[in-house]
């Protein structure tokens, strides 16, 4: 499993320093580096079996299930999206996020991937109401990069995994479980 | 040193910016620099007047526009440079392949898929067509 997590205290850093080059390159070729890392052997992944599956197992958790599981066998990336309260409007201060991850879908290393964008949250709130949220925060994610930032529309798919994969299983409720995780799904067919 | 630096990047990005809205023509920016600009002097504004919307869709565009009369000179000024530069790049990217043709011709020839294609003509040093140039700087791959 190939994992890098894009922590808020990197993001807030290039805030404060939106213009530099030199951050900048870095920070995508990091994202390209650990995105582009694309296995032969990687297994296919069925979007709309991973939705059937987390909505017939929703308060179970995901991790386990049969086309979940495969997701940690992809190269993937962690990144922290803020959004407002209970809603899918993402917050100003995480559009250089989402601009990164457009510069890095647009670059020609990644031209031939198609990518899957999770929306997770933390245990607040009920179980149900926190996977449909976190799927139209990942649906927004993806608008937003198919329209403002013209990735092709074929190249993304979204999926909501709600509180159901936490990356703290010891703290459901923690602020590190509110994440986007970015998933190469392979080639472009 | 790295404080030099980071200035200096910063100060030549801002020009960046300047030129464009002065004269409508420069080398584009990142969509990363791009939307962190117009976090930066938008977005207590989107906050204010377009609570609930999102970036997708020209959504936030259209609700700054038609609060256009509270929204503050520097977020109006800021909307259009940066919504220039995106479609320039945009414009950029989509032309490459155009523009590029004799260049991917010459020197990528028999290279399969579009992805390598971009990446070799990128990587080619020997590429001598300003047009073709220009459209590798503005869709930043180079």
């Amino acid at each position: 499993m190939i994992v890098q997590a894009l922590r808020i205290s990197v993001a807030l850093g290039l805030l404060l320093a939106p213009c530099v080059a030199s951050a900048q390159q870095l920070d995508n070729s990091q994202i390209m580096s650990t995105l582009g890392q694309v296995k032969s052997a990687a297994p296919a992944v069925d979007v709309a079996l991973l939705v059937e599956e987390a909505n017939a197992n929703v308060g179970k958790g995901v991790a386990a299930l049969p086309n979940w599981s495969k997701l940690s066998e992809l190269s993937q990336l962690i990144v922290e999206i803020d959004f407002e309260n209970n809603s899918t409007a993402i917050e100003p201060k995480s559009y250089r996020t989402v601009g990164l991850i457009a510069d890095a879908l647009h670059h020609p290393d990644l031209f031939r991937y198609k990518f899957l964008i999770v929306g997770h949250s933390s245990a607040t709130g009920t179980a149900k109401h926190n996977l449909e949220l976190s799927q139209k925060r990942a649906d927004a994610i993806n608008e937003a990069l198919s329209t403002t930032f013209a990735v092709s529309p074929d190249r993304l798919f979204s999926v909501g995994a709600g509180e159901e994969w936490p990356i703290d299983p010891g703290h459901p409720e923690s602020a590190d479980n509110r994440r986007v995780q970015l998933i190469n799904l392979g080639l472009l067919k | 040193m790295m404080t030099k630096r980071v200035g200096i990047s910063a100060g030549t990005a801002l020009a960046c910016f300047l030129t464009l809205t002065a004269v409508g023509r420069a080398d584009t920016i990142s969509y990363a620099d791009a939307v962190t600009t117009l976090a930066k002097e938008c977005g207590s504004d989107i906050k204010k007047f377009c609570n609930g919307q999102n970036l997708g869709n020209g959504r936030i565009q259209a609700c700054l526009g038609k609060n256009a009369s509270k929204v503050s000179p520097s977020c109006t000024s800021t909307l259009g440079s940066v919504m220039t530069s995106i479609a320039q790049r945009q414009e950029a990217q989509a032309s490459v392949f155009k523009v590029c043709q004799h260049d991917i011709s010459q020197y990528c020839n028999g290279v399969k898929g579009d992805g390598n294609i971009l990446s070799c003509l990128v990587e080619t040093k020997r590429v001598d067509n300003r047009e073709c140039n220009q459209a590798i700087t503005d869709a930043g791959w180079r």
